[in-house]
């Protein structure tokens, strides 16, 4: 890993086009500013890690399909 | 560039039955370029008609990578007045014109918990451009839907 100190407002780049800026540094965290093209998606990393987590346990399932529609169609 | 959900979900007629080399065409092709997070691997899918011709589900099942075929849902089904807001990142990934009027499809994944629960995600919705037959996986970096809606409670 690579490891940098940086003061506020200083920025670190990757690659082209990818900005990491350190806005405000806090007690309990740090404030972050991401510029990056619309091509790179940018993610809390727990964020993604939960969708993550939800898709793998929505994946091939083994489920009454026909009793669920009936609990939808029975709803207004 | 914001775009709100509007649009009646109108897709390709989804497929019935089983998928056998015969029974998917090539229109019938969703591509998500990214995947799905934790199937990044899976990148085309296909749109399938559950067995009940009146049920509001549909199979999203992969082509290729690793085993994957999901239960998804208009989330308007689930909840009245669902709003979800695609960054421009998201409608460039979309395929979506500046002008913003494409007709998107949105559903959500159905997750049959153990104990009989079953959950949507209401967070993060896989949207559909059936114009370009391209798919993404909205994650919202402000979500006030829940991950986990309850649908069902079990025991």
């Amino acid at each position: 890993m690579l490891v940098f100190t940086r003061r506020r407002g200083e920025v670190i780049m990757i690659g082209d086009g990818i900005e990491v800026q350190v806005l405000r540094v806090g007690r309990d965290g740090v404030r972050l500013g991401i510029v990056a093209p619309a091509s790179v998606p940018v993610h809390r990393q727990e964020v993604y890690a939960q969708i993550r987590s939800a898709n793998q346990a929505a994946a091939n399932p083994v489920a009454d399909l026909s009793a669920l529609s009936r609990h939808l169609l029975r709803q207004p | 560039m914001m775009q709100t959900l509007t649009a009646t979900p109108i897709v390709h007629p989804p497929l019935q039955g089983p998928i056998t080399s015969g029974s998917v065409r090539q229109q019938h092709v969703l591509t998500f370029p990214a995947g799905l997070p934790g199937f990044e691997q899976c990148r085309s899918f296909v749109l399938m008609a559950t067995n009940d011709s009146d049920t509001p589900l549909h199979y999203l099942t992969a082509l290729d990578g690793p085993e994957a075929s999901f239960i998804v849902i208009d989330p308007r089904q689930v909840q009245q007045g669902y709003r979800c807001e695609l960054t421009e990142t998201d409608a460039r990934r979309l395929g979506v014109g500046a002008s913003g009027d494409t007709s998107l499809v949105w559903f959500a994944m159905v997750t049959f918990e153990a104990g009989g629960t079953v959950t949507v995600n209401l967070r993060a919705p896989v949207v559909i451009n059936p114009a370009l037959m391209i798919g993404h996986q909205v994650i919202p970096h402000q979500g006030s839907y829940p991950v986990r809606h309850v649908l069902v409670q079990g025991e």
